[in-house]
């Protein structure tokens, strides 16, 4: 566990040091600001349905541009290590290889949730500037929240995992950004043409379609099932990934 | 220190290492020598516990380096080629970072961080990022490393690569001095270096060891000819046969004159010295002598002669 500690401080120090956690923090505060103010329009045009926080958080776009972050973060884990060599002295020194992966992982989930703390405060700015006026249900509130750190879980381990495959950001980032925007896509796409296809099939793809889960999620539902689904597969890709790099030592 | 049974190394259709067998003990300075390509780096990357051997078996201080890693490697301090760092980390904070890595924690870590930087003289630098730093400076930043637990052995790729002459005798002063308490097993490919700190040199090519001698025996034991080169001042056409006639030489040539000085180089039959046969012939002729000089065989040789008995064999 110290060990752990040490890897999570030092990968922390590295993405605040170096450009990344900016440009992604710049990069999401663009996003859901430029989200915020749309749905604050929303509000100028008189009564309509449902809250400030699902006119965020359910447009299609807002979620397309959201997967470039994950690539930004992920991408130089394991890759960098490799191309610059240090990837020998770290794993000749007494360190488990799950702790590696480990703390790289939470490092980066650790960044990934700072980054949402500007638009979370957003809200709260709203509240206190209008003194209450604007309904910014609290259930929905959190429901958005755990559904982006959900989200952000499972694709943070696609992006890891796909970093441990090579000894190239760019490629790590391709391949991580790919996976992602594909399994975002799939589900959008079985909603789409939802009607057309039978039930049984609707009801498998809702296990996996992201946007639908975001729906539930904002508007203040608590579904289990997409929680379940997200850590399990994040799980499995840590898993992936940590044998990916242990590969290394039972390759003959 | 050190025990290794046949291990065998083999990357897609090419064996990097070939039925390796050898022993270090502890306490000595072994020096691994080969060419680029020779499998040094593989073996030493398998002993560090970094990958596993195709077959065969290597221990280290007693454990066996696939089945026992983490032992293994907290026995040993392992510096690869080219000294990989993170570039983007300040020297102080890297040494502290590999010492909490390594075991090493709060006052007794800070101190021993200190210790190593002051060993390699790197203490001026300790606030400089790394990736500033110079060929040189990078490269004792990652001997501190590999010295920062304390390892019973080291295991150090071309310590002495992209150093300077200063540099160089620095790092092998300070690879003497830990040699009673450490083990170092280090690969290089200069015989200079050898001949400097090592106890006992294992000579590999192609995967497989040509010879595990002391470097004494290693140079004197050789069969290839050796040189002598003579300039003397004599009259005549006939001097190189002369030269030629006496026993063990296989053959006399010049390389230059001036004003009326020979420089003549003589190659000789292997382990024989000709040095006072020559002396006598000289004073016999009456000839003017002003440098006699024998060249023991160079790293060259030993090892162009080791390879052709080894493709003989």
């Amino acid at each position: 566990m110290r060990l752990f500690w040490v890897l999570f401080k030092k990968e922390l120090r590295a993405f605040f040091v170096s450009p990344v956690a900016y440009v992604v923090l710049a990069l999401i505060m663009v996003l859901s600001g430029y989200s915020f103010r749309a749905a604050l329009s929303i509000l100028e045009r008189g009564p309509s349905e449902g809250s400030i926080v699902q006119w965020m958080f359910q447009p299609n776009w807002f979620w397309l541009s959201y997967f470039f972050t994950f690539p930004l973060l992920t991408m130089r884990l394991f890759a960098e290590e490799k191309k610059m060599g240090t990837f020998e002295t770290l794993f000749t020194t007494p360190v488990h290889t799950w702790q590696v992966v480990l703390s790289k992982y939470f490092a980066s989930v650790f960044v990934y949730a700072v980054l949402w703390l500007p638009s979370y405060f957003n809200f709260h700015l709203v509240d206190w500037i209008t003194a209450g006026q604007v309904a910014i249900p609290p259930g929905s509130l959190k429901g958005s929240y755990l559904i982006l750190l959900a989200m952000g879980l499972f694709n943070l381990s696609i992006g890891c995992l796909a970093s441990s495959l090579t000894s190239n950001q760019i490629i790590a980032a391709v391949v991580s950004f790919s996976v992602s925007l594909l399994h975002f896509l799939g589900g959008l796409f079985i909603m789409v043409l939802g009607r057309k296809v039978s039930e049984t099939f609707v009801d498998i793809t809702s296990y996996f379609a992201s946007m639908e889960h975001i729906r539930t999620f904002t508007s203040g539902l608590i579904d289990t099932r997409p929680l379940v689904y997200y850590t399990s597969l994040s799980v499995l890709f840590l898993v992936f990934t940590h044998q990916v790099l242990e590969f290394r030592r039972w390759k003959p | 220190m050190i025990d290794v049974q046949d291990l065998t190394k083999q990357y897609a259709g090419r064996t990097a290492v070939d039925r390796l067998t050898f022993q270090v003990e502890p306490g000595q300075i072994v020096g691994f020598l080969g060419p680029n390509g020779a499998g040094k780096s593989t073996t030493m990357r398998i002993l560090s516990g970094f990958m596993p051997p195709t077959s065969g078996r290597a221990t280290v201080n007693g454990h066996d380096v696939f089945h026992e890693s983490i032992a293994v490697r907290k026995s040993i301090g392992y510096m690869p080629e080219m000294a990989p760092l993170y570039t983007d980390m300040r020297v102080k904070e890297y040494l502290r970072f590999r010492a909490e890595l390594k075991g090493l924690s709060g006052r007794a870590m800070r101190h021993r961080v200190g210790e190593v930087m002051e060993l390699l003289a790197v203490t001026d630098v300790r606030r400089r990022l790394i990736g500033h730093l110079s060929k040189g400076f990078r490269q004792r930043v990652a001997l501190a490393d590999a010295l920062l637990h304390k390892p019973p052995l080291l295991i150090l790729d071309e310590p002495t690569n992209g150093l300077d002459p200063v540099q160089i005798r620095q790092v092998r002063e300070l690879l003497l001095s830990l040699k009673p308490a450490h083990t170092i097993l280090l690969s290089t490919h200069i015989l200079q270096e050898v001949e400097a700190i090592c106890d006992r040199v294992l000579m590999i090519h192609h995967g497989r060891i040509l010879a595990n001698e002391t470097p004494d025996k290693l140079t004197r034991g050789l069969r290839a000819a050796s040189v002598v080169q003579i300039e003397i001042q004599a009259k005549g056409d006939d001097i190189l046969t002369k030269l030629e006639a006496l026993p063990n030489v296989r053959k006399a040539t010049q390389d230059a004159e001036e004003n009326g000085w020979r420089l003549i180089t003589l190659r000789v039959e292997a382990r024989q010295d000709v040095r006072e046969a020559l002396m006598d012939l000289v004073l016999k002729q009456n000839w003017k002598l002003r440098e006699l000089h024998r060249q023991l065989p160079s790293l060259e040789d030993v090892f162009v002669e080791l390879a052709a008995a080894d493709r003989a064999k």
